[in-house]
């Protein structure tokens, strides 16, 4: 089988990407298309770092066939990223030391806006449960709770963000 | 060597065709929670592989009391679409919030122990799997006989599992998975019961484990301790103590044999004392 | 001299790449990407002690895309040990294998090819003809006449000075046990701890136009890495262009020179650039782990709560290399009589191969285990004694004069106030002399014994 070109959307842009059959949506994001803000700690679905949203459902794209994104919305820690500022998550995270080496980062903030999105007041349990799929080894995930906690406390339902 | 197709078909007629048309050399997945990883990695290195997203099999359905779920269906949809308690407990124990997304009812099946805690619920439940395939059309087989042995199960070269059947459950059912976390964590033991009661005394009784055998099962000697007796502090331990003799526990990193074993002990007492109060 | 205001000192300051990651602008190295970069490969050992008879590279080199295969002939200088640098020898790993591998994972031959895919494929393909011989795994066996001998000076032990361990001798031990009421034995053995960080090991290695090699790399040694590649290579050090600084998690997990020496000799073969990055499971079944240690307390005590004397036997498991854990074990004999003056001490701290993946550093490496040792037997002598953990450790600890085991004159004490600052933290009430000890003199404690050696001269 030739390559095939799959269609989707962005980050709010449609996007067009050249794959072999079974390329992961973490390599086309990555080496294709040149978004590298999704990292891959394991290739194996287990760490949560490559997660980005798809409709607004969190998915681990190192183990997602990119084709099944055909027509469909991918949000990557690019698309959150406004031109100037931070995303409140991101500010929350900058400021509660919920980021050391940096490399859980990305899927650390995409799990918690996707909480956030379906749940903006969640419980700490909640939370916990909602981001047990992305391990950290640096920080003892209290301080990305606590930054999480932290953006939930002061939204008033609008998250800003581009691309949504 | 790296994969040369990946076959998406739209309807289960087009999937069985594919399935009869390459063989069992065709790598099936739906979720991809299984077979991405092993392909990653270059341990599985399918020539051709067939999704299963698209064929249909995305469903819950509630029928008669209880549910027919499309194999394709994600943990997560089962979750929120099903009034189970007991199935939305057992797939909230599966992983994480992402791979719940993208595994799948019937995928789930296919994961061997220590993970596979779908299947707990489901044998608790008299679950049925209807299984198909493009020569001789659908049959429906007790999940209790679906497994025949680790990550083997009865499924013939050209079969696939189309749909898991859940009857209305009578009685009251109860699940405890018991890990090294308290979430996204592979089982030590995961446990679930399910008795039905007449005139103060047990009338049918199910027991399954998971992570202690080769695959989810029934603790036979367990549901014969409780069978016409009453749910009583004696019959608790009968049960207990003969589900801890019969499991088949084994020893890898998450625990050793001899401490699942006695773990099922202590987990099936406390979940038949939580369907007893 | 003036007052100056205190800008940072007494503040929070936020890092200085938060930004960077909050918005994935932070290059990790599985981020870079050239467009004729090749990638690397390791063939390595399934056994855990074997004798190399053969290579066979022939079905690899079918493999579409393969580039090039490397062995150790290809190896300008194959055999170093990491903190050769600092002066720790002798140099006793190899780059890639020679005639023998020591543990299951070592490399053995790098395959070099066009895509992850092919150079996957290829590794597969290579055969290695092994011959499988008696492997040793645990640190006592492997001192044992008869164990399978490891090292090509003939012995499962590191040399310090010329003894089969690091010693540390102060007093007289046999004497100062007759002068104890109690003895307190106890052996502790913290296990290997593997780092996990969320980024593995790896780096990119690219040729320049003028000659020079860029290696991109997230090691925490960028110094040891460079100069280490300096010398395997056979090159002058401003040859290459180490870039790091950005370490996707390494808690001393990324401070052995590991994939950067044959990643840089690909790139000078093959003249492109080379990734060789570690999967997730060669970070856990090959990278480095913490030391493990089997440690033998014996302690004589007085009734009193002194400890009057303290012979430690402690082996260490090296693995079946050096890199970090002679001089890990140099730190855990000088901190394994803990913080606590006693007046005679034994210490004999071996470091012993064996065929388990090489351990090395890991936070705090050599103290780390031998804090989980120390204050463990000291609850344990608190409870035969009968006294309160925290007034023992109070008792004992050292103050400012004191004298360390190694010879050492302790300043700066701090460990009364800490304990006692503890104590007040976690609400244990202290009895009242404890409550008035300090770091700076004795005045509320009873006479301690005196060194033996010391008592015979007066």
């Amino acid at each position: 089988m030739a390559s095939k070109i799959v269609t989707f959307t962005l980050n709010g842009r449609e996007t067009e990407v050249m794959v072999k059959p079974l390329t992961t949506l973490a390599k086309a994001l990555r080496e294709k298309l040149g978004f590298t803000a999704t990292k891959c700690g394991c290739y194996e679905g287990n760490c949560g770092s490559c997660t980005v949203i798809l409709n607004g459902e969190p998915v681990l794209s190192c183990i997602l066939p990119v084709e099944e994104v055909e027509g469909q919305n991918v949000l990557t820690l690019e698309g959150i990223t406004p031109t100037e500022g931070l995303h409140p998550l991101q500010q929350a995270f900058h400021e509660n030391f919920a980021v050391q080496c940096g490399f859980c980062s990305p899927g650390m903030l995409m799990i918690s806006k996707a909480l956030l999105d379906k749940n903006p007041h969640p419980t700490k349990a909640e939370i916990a449960e909602a981001l047990s799929g992305n391990l950290c080894r640096c920080t003892g995930y209290d301080p990305i709770i606590a930054a999480v906690q932290q953006v939930a406390a002061g939204s008033n339902g609008n998250q800003g963000g581009s691309h949504e | 060597m790296t994969t040369q197709a990946y076959f998406r078909p739209r309807s289960l007629a087009e999937a069985l065709g594919l399935l009869d048309e390459h063989g069992p050399a065709m790598l099936v997945m739906a979720g991809g929670t299984l077979a991405m990883p092993l392909i990653n990695k270059g341990v599985s290195r399918p020539e051709k592989v067939m999704g299963l997203r698209q064929a249909g099999l995305d469903y819950v359905r509630p029928v008669d009391g209880g549910v027919h779920i499309g194999a394709a269906a994600s943990l997560a949809r089962l979750r929120a679409e099903s009034d189970m308690p007991l199935l939305a407990e057992a797939v909230k124990n599966v992983a994480g919030w992402a791979v719940q997304n993208m595994g799948t009812a019937g995928g789930n099946l296919f994961a061997p122990p220590p993970a596979g805690d779908l299947a707990v619920a489901l044998l608790a439940l008299d679950a049925q799997v209807k299984v198909a395939s493009l020569k001789r059309g659908e049959r429906l087989v007790p999940l209790a006989e679906f497994y025949t042995g680790f990550l083997t199960n009865c499924l013939a070269a050209d079969e696939l599992v189309v749909e898991i059947q859940v009857p209305r459950p009578a009685g009251k059912a109860v699940l405890l998975k018991y890990g090294r976390l308290y979430t996204n964590t592979p089982a030590i033991v995961t446990v679930a019961v399910h008795l039905v009661a007449e005139n103060g005394r047990t009338r049918d009784a199910r027991v399954a484990l998971n992570a202690v055998g080769p695959h989810p099962l029934r603790a036979r000697q367990a549901e014969i301790a409780l069978t016409g007796f009453s749910l009583d502090t004696a019959a608790i331990a009968a049960a207990s103590r003969a589900a801890a003799a019969e499991c088949e526990p084994y020893t890898d990193p998450i625990a050793s044999a001899e401490y699942r074993r006695r773990m099922t002990g202590v987990f099936v007492q406390r979940a038949l004392a939580q369907v007893a109060a | 001299m003036s007052d100056q205001p205190l800008n940072t000192v007494g503040k929070s300051e936020l890092r200085r790449d938060g930004l960077s990651h909050v918005t994935g602008k932070t290059q990790y190295i599985d981020d870079i990407q050239f467009p004729d970069m090749l990638y690397l490969k390791m063939v390595r050992s399934p056994l855990h002690h074997a004798r190399i008879l053969g290579i066979d590279f022939s079905e690899a080199e079918k493999v579409p895309g393969f580039v090039r295969a490397f062995t150790y002939k290809d190896v300008p200088k194959n055999l170093y040990t990491i903190l050769c640098l600092i002066g720790v020898g002798p140099d006793e790993e190899p780059v890639l294998a020679e005639k023998e591998v020591l543990y299951k994972g070592e490399q053995i031959a790098a395959i070099v090819a066009q895509s992850e895919e092919a150079a996957i494929e290829a590794a597969a393909r290579v055969k290695v003809d092994l011959e499988e011989l008696p492997a040793v795994f645990d640190v006592e066996e492997a001192l044992k006449p008869g164990a399978p001998i490891l090292k090509p000076w003939g012995t499962n032990y590191f040399v310090y000075e010329g003894h089969p361990f690091r010693r540390v001798r102060y007093g007289n031990i046999e004497q100062g046990f007759t002068q104890a009421d109690y003895i307190v034995e106890g052996c502790y053995e913290p296990k290997p701890i593997e780092h996990a960080p969320l980024e593995t090991t790896g780096c990119v290695a690219k040729p320049e136009a003028n000659g020079r090699i860029t290696v991109y790399t997230n090691t925490q040694a960028l110094y040891f890495s460079m100069d280490n590649t300096a010398l395997i290579l056979n090159v002058p050090f401003n040859k290459l262009h180490f870039v790091g600084g950005t370490v996707g998690g390494g808690f001393g997990g990324k401070v052995d020179v590991i994939v950067e020496p044959i990643a840089a000799l690909a790139a000078m073969h093959t003249g492109h650039p080379v990734k060789y990055l570690y999967t997730r499971e060669e970070e856990f079944h090959v990278s480095s782990t913490r030391v493990a240690y089997r440690i033998y307390f014996k302690d004589g005590v007085s009734k009193d709560g002194h400890i009057v004397a303290r012979q430690v036997t402690s082996y260490a498991d090296s693995g079946a290399y050096n890199r970090h854990t002679p001089y890990a074990v140099t730190k855990h004999a000088a901190n394994i009589s803990g913080p606590y003056d006693i007046p005679n001490v034994h210490i004999d701290a071996h470091c012993v191969y064996t065929n388990r993946v090489p351990t090395s550093a890991m936070r705090g490496f050599g103290v780390t285990s031998a804090s989980f040792a120390t204050e463990l037997q000291m609850d344990k002598i608190a409870r035969k004694v009968g006294m309160d953990p925290f007034e023992i450790r109070l008792l004992n600890a050292y103050r400012n004069g004191d004298m360390r085991p190694y010879q050492k004159v302790v300043g700066d004490a701090t460990l009364v106030e800490v304990i006692q600052s503890a104590a007040d933290m976690a609400h244990h009430p202290l009895g009242e002399r404890f409550q008035a000890m300090n770091s700076w003199d004795r005045a509320n404690s009873p006479a301690r014994p005196e060194p033996v050696s010391a008592q015979k001269e007066s």
